[in-house]
């Protein structure tokens, strides 16, 4: 990656969510014509855009609005929905120790499954990204998110959207942030762990509920057996990195940046 | 203001609540205290395994949370993007083959 110490902040943040950005116009025109078409007014969608901001979420909103369900019932549906949130914002925490509660409240305000990503693979591979920077990534994603959502407001039910392949996007940029991850062999357990758990424990609790399971089965299987490997194979193949197709012209680049 | 209007803002308003409720406490909680270093370490499984969670949620649950192994073009395009992927490391290509390839199986599959 090509970036200029003397890069703005909002530059290099823009440039960072732009592939965000672009993912999540199609989702949140997809979100505001579910939104739409169950009775919400488009001021309404930015409302509920700018202050819940999440896709899976809004995409439950707009149907229980249309099933009717009380309101009491959709909150506490959202609340279980959102608790993986707990899971970002714990493992972002060593990042923001030295900033201040307000820019806590804030930064925790607008972060999402999507941003939180992007986030992540910044403070973990570029030692200059900041808290500031992390916040304007959350907020560019905000906006993209936003108008993609009044768009779809103001088409309301003009045109159908294949959901299942827009929704592929964020997928899609999940997977890619996988392969970003996998850095060491001993990686992949936690992968295999983490899709059986997963898929099983949604399917069993019939919620969202289960993603905090698979993650939380998972992460702590690989941390064990890391330690155990460690402890007892220090030479195993398991702990080897995985060969990076790119890394030599990285490194290079980075050696020209110092 | 009508009964329809004070719902709908009543739903964004604890809609809000049970978002922010999970996003900010625990991460106020883990900034202000001290952590112990093998829970950074636990913490660094924690991206992937939550990313690998929710990838697997789309490719094998269904709306009505059955399991399914018949979204043939995701899994076809997923195994490109992971290519495109590890090869590029643009997240931009990533997502734009993604999607092509994702539709275009759709289609090729329907023709089939």
């Amino acid at each position: 990656m090509n970036e200029h110490t003397n890069e703005p902040h909002w530059l290099k943040a823009f440039k960072a969510t732009l592939p965000l950005m672009i993912s999540y116009l199609p989702i949140g025109i997809a979100a505001g014509i579910l939104l739409k078409t169950g009775g919400f007014a488009v001021w309404m969608i930015v409302l509920v855009s700018l202050f819940v901001f999440s896709g899976g979420a809004q995409f439950l909103i707009a149907s229980a609005i249309i099933t009717g369900t009380p309101v009491f019932t959709i909150t506490l549906l959202l609340f279980f929905l959102e608790l993986r949130y707990a899971l970002l914002g714990t493992s972002l925490s060593k990042y923001l120790r030295n900033e201040t509660k307000p820019f806590i409240f804030r930064f925790a305000f607008s972060m999402n499954d999507e941003n939180y990503a992007v986030n992540y693979l910044k403070f973990s591979t570029d030692k200059n990204w900041t808290a500031k920077d992390a916040l304007l990534v959350e907020y560019f994603s905000l906006l993209s998110w936003t108008v993609g959502n009044i768009i779809g407001g103001f088409l309301g039910t003009k045109i159908t959207i294949d959901l299942p392949i827009v929704h592929f996007a964020l997928t899609a940029m999940f997977l890619y942030m996988v392969t970003m991850q996998l850095k060491r062999r001993i990686l992949f357990v936690p992968v295999i762990i983490s899709v059986v758990v997963s898929v099983l424990s949604v399917v069993l609790l019939k919620s969202t509920l289960g993603l905090i399971v698979g993650t939380l089965v998972a992460a702590t299987a690989g941390y064990f057996l890391e330690r155990y490997l460690k402890a007892n194979y220090r030479d195993s193949a398991m702990l080897k990195r995985i060969k990076n197709p790119r890394a030599r012209e990285m490194e290079q680049i980075s050696e020209a940046e110092n | 203001m009508d009964a329809e209007t004070k719902r709908h803002l009543m739903i964004v308003f604890f809609g809000m609540i049970a978002a922010l409720i999970p996003r900010y406490f625990p991460m106020l909680f883990f900034t202000t205290r001290k952590v112990p270093a093998w829970f950074n370490e636990w913490m660094n499984y924690m991206p992937v395994a939550l990313f690998t969670s929710l990838i697997a949620k789309d490719l094998f649950v269904d709306h009505s949370y059955h399991v399914t192994l018949g979204n043939y073009n995701m899994y076809l395009a997923a195994l490109i993007v992971v290519i495109v992927a590890y090869y590029t490391r643009s997240m931009f290509l990533s997502v734009i083959v993604g999607l092509l390839s994702v539709w275009g199986f759709a289609l090729l599959l329907a023709a089939m």
